[in-house]
């Protein structure tokens, strides 16, 4: 167990439908540093350190002079894709506080996409004028993250007859945990098994409920150490254990047979287990980032739960739905029906498990863990301590 | 033959690394002149060996459908008459290990399914910046 770093405090603006934020999406990232700061009791100048991921357009140094930050000793990002990140951002602040190079440092996303262009908007490349990777795929429409989870999904539900029915235990799963939490988008919306069926194709095998939200919103963790967080107001949360995976480069290497198909999650999970001492029937609470369903599913398995074979099963009756589920899952209603904040504010919610004040709060919580967005590489764990 | 999506739908860009696979009219692979290693997408060294020394070698057009995923919403303004559309991941045989994606054309989008038999033909298409014509590798049931 690692424990030398805590998680201080949490901020989050509030989630809107996508482009329906009258804030920009700069003023949503300083409002979430902001209030985790607050959420805390620490003056906002006092932080020191700042990490975004997927090319964040709000620069950490943008940020820490507009927020009047005396000093910024660590600006990172962790490499590659999107949401397999909302782990490690958090790990990499862990990292910084815990080498002594940064006090107090504070992971952040912000996204209001419809100020800028939309995350799988294939309409935005430009003929002939794409990136040289991305040629692989664009002549034949191949140009969404939703058509890539599908391939993978599809000939992993082929190979091990996993049905459809458990892709949508996990939207449902989502929608009603949603209904909990006066936050979520979704709240107030519950989804039935059969609107779920009835829901237009995406791409198969996605239904339009498979797929994540598109939202305007920003989300912030601080972290700093045991010592510093006494003197602050907040009940901290230690981080046990924390890793990082590799896996292929976005793209053509993905769908090669060394890797496909996959959700690059069993090293991950190697990793996770080995560090935390523990084994996944030791995880109280699990937030496992929901781009797609079908990668749920995968990730689930690649990390040890059950085997392929036994999926169907095992999220079955309800077996992930409310806080006295068999495994409480995306207590917040995550991705699909909390908000899409590129699932930091599905590691929020694993912080608000440990500290136990989730609206969905799962009993005697000693290991909350958040798992980043599968099916793109580097996948990332972070798991917390309870504080019960 | 008309592309599927339309002779005017994005087209490769022409790199280093995909310049012989767009423009060949054959499918070529990458492979290790010195450990045998075949690779897709091609890159400077080997991934076996750390070799340099690398060649294209011509296979023989034909392949498995690895995956399939059928399409239906249009995310391009362009594939809205098109969709539903199906994307393949498929083994080029004679190449181990290496998987490209198409569309298998010339049959109901919804009937093609994972074990399918399939060969390479070319879309020949201009090449909007002028030089040699594009031949975009896609296919069809064998």
């Amino acid at each position: 167990m690692h424990g030398k770093a805590v998680v201080a405090g949490v901020g989050e603006t509030t989630y809107y439908k996508h482009g329906q934020s009258k804030d920009t999406e700069f003023q949503l990232a300083c409002q979430a540093v902001e209030r985790a700061c607050a959420d805390a009791g620490l003056d906002v100048r006092e932080v020191d350190g700042l990490i975004s991921y997927m090319d964040t357009r709000n620069s950490p140094l943008r940020v820490a002079e507009a927020l009047g930050m005396k000093e910024l000793r660590w600006s990172s990002t962790p490499w590659a894709g999107g949401g397999n990140n909302s782990a490690s951002c958090v790990m990499q602040a862990d990292a910084a506080v815990t080498a002594g190079y940064a006090s107090y440092v504070v992971a952040f996303r912000a996204l209001a996409q419809g100020q800028f262009y939309r995350l799988g908007s294939g309409s935005t490349l430009a003929s002939g004028g794409a990136p040289e990777g991305l040629s692989w795929g664009l002549p034949y429409g191949e140009m969404t993250p939703a058509q890539e989870c599908a391939l993978h999904t599809k000939r992993w539900m082929h190979d091990h007859g996993v049905s459809q029915e458990a892709l949508a235990a996990i939207a449902l799963a989502s929608y009603a945990n949603a209904q909990r939490n006066p936050r979520a988008v979704r709240y107030g919306q519950p989804l039935t098994r059969e609107a779920y069926h009835a829901s237009r194709w995406i791409v198969e095998p996605f239904h339009l409920f498979d797929c994540c939200q598109e939202n305007d919103g920003a989300a912030a963790v601080l972290v700093t150490t045991p010592e510093r967080a006494r003197d602050l107001k907040q009940k901290p949360v230690p981080i046990l254990a924390a890793a990082q995976g590799a896996g292929p480069e976005i793209g053509i290497r993905a769908f090669q047979k060394k890797w496909f198909p996959g959700m690059y999650y069993t090293n991950v999970g190697e990793m996770i287990w080995q560090r935390a001492g523990i084994r996944p029937k030791d995880v109280d609470v699990l937030q496992l980032y929901e781009n797609f369903t079908g990668p749920v599913v995968m990730a689930l398995c690649e990390l040890g739960w059950c085997r392929p074979e036994e999926v169907d099963a095992f999220v079955a009756n309800g077996a992930l739905e409310g806080p006295d589920a068999r495994l409480p899952f995306n207590t917040s209603g995550g991705n699909l029906a909390e908000a899409y904040i590129h699932g930091l504010e599905m590691t929020i919610e694993a912080v608000r498990q440990a500290r136990g004040d989730s609206t969905c709060q799962a009993k005697d919580v000693d290991y909350s863990l958040a798992i980043a967005g599968p099916g793109y590489a580097p996948g990332s764990a972070i798991l917390f301590g309870g504080t019960h | 033959m008309p592309r599927l999506l339309g002779d005017d739908f994005l087209l490769p860009t022409l790199g280093p690394h995909t310049k012989t696979y767009f423009t060949a009219g054959s499918i070529q692979i990458q492979f290790c002149k010195d450990c045998g290693h075949a690779q897709h997408p091609p890159d400077d060294l080997c991934y076996a060996c750390r070799s340099r020394n690398l060649e294209y070698r011509t296979m023989p057009g034909t392949g498995r459908v690895e995956s399939v995923c059928l399409v239906h919403h249009p995310v391009h303004p362009a594939l809205k008459t098109k969709v539903p559309y199906p994307i393949a991941v498929i083994s080029v045989d004679g190449a181990p290990g290496c998987h490209v994606l198409g569309n298998v054309t010339g049959c109901a989008p919804e009937s093609v399914v994972i074990g399918d038999r399939v060969r390479a033909y070319f879309d020949e298409v201009p090449n909007p910046h002028g030089g040699e014509p594009l031949k975009i590798p896609n296919w069809a049931r064998a």
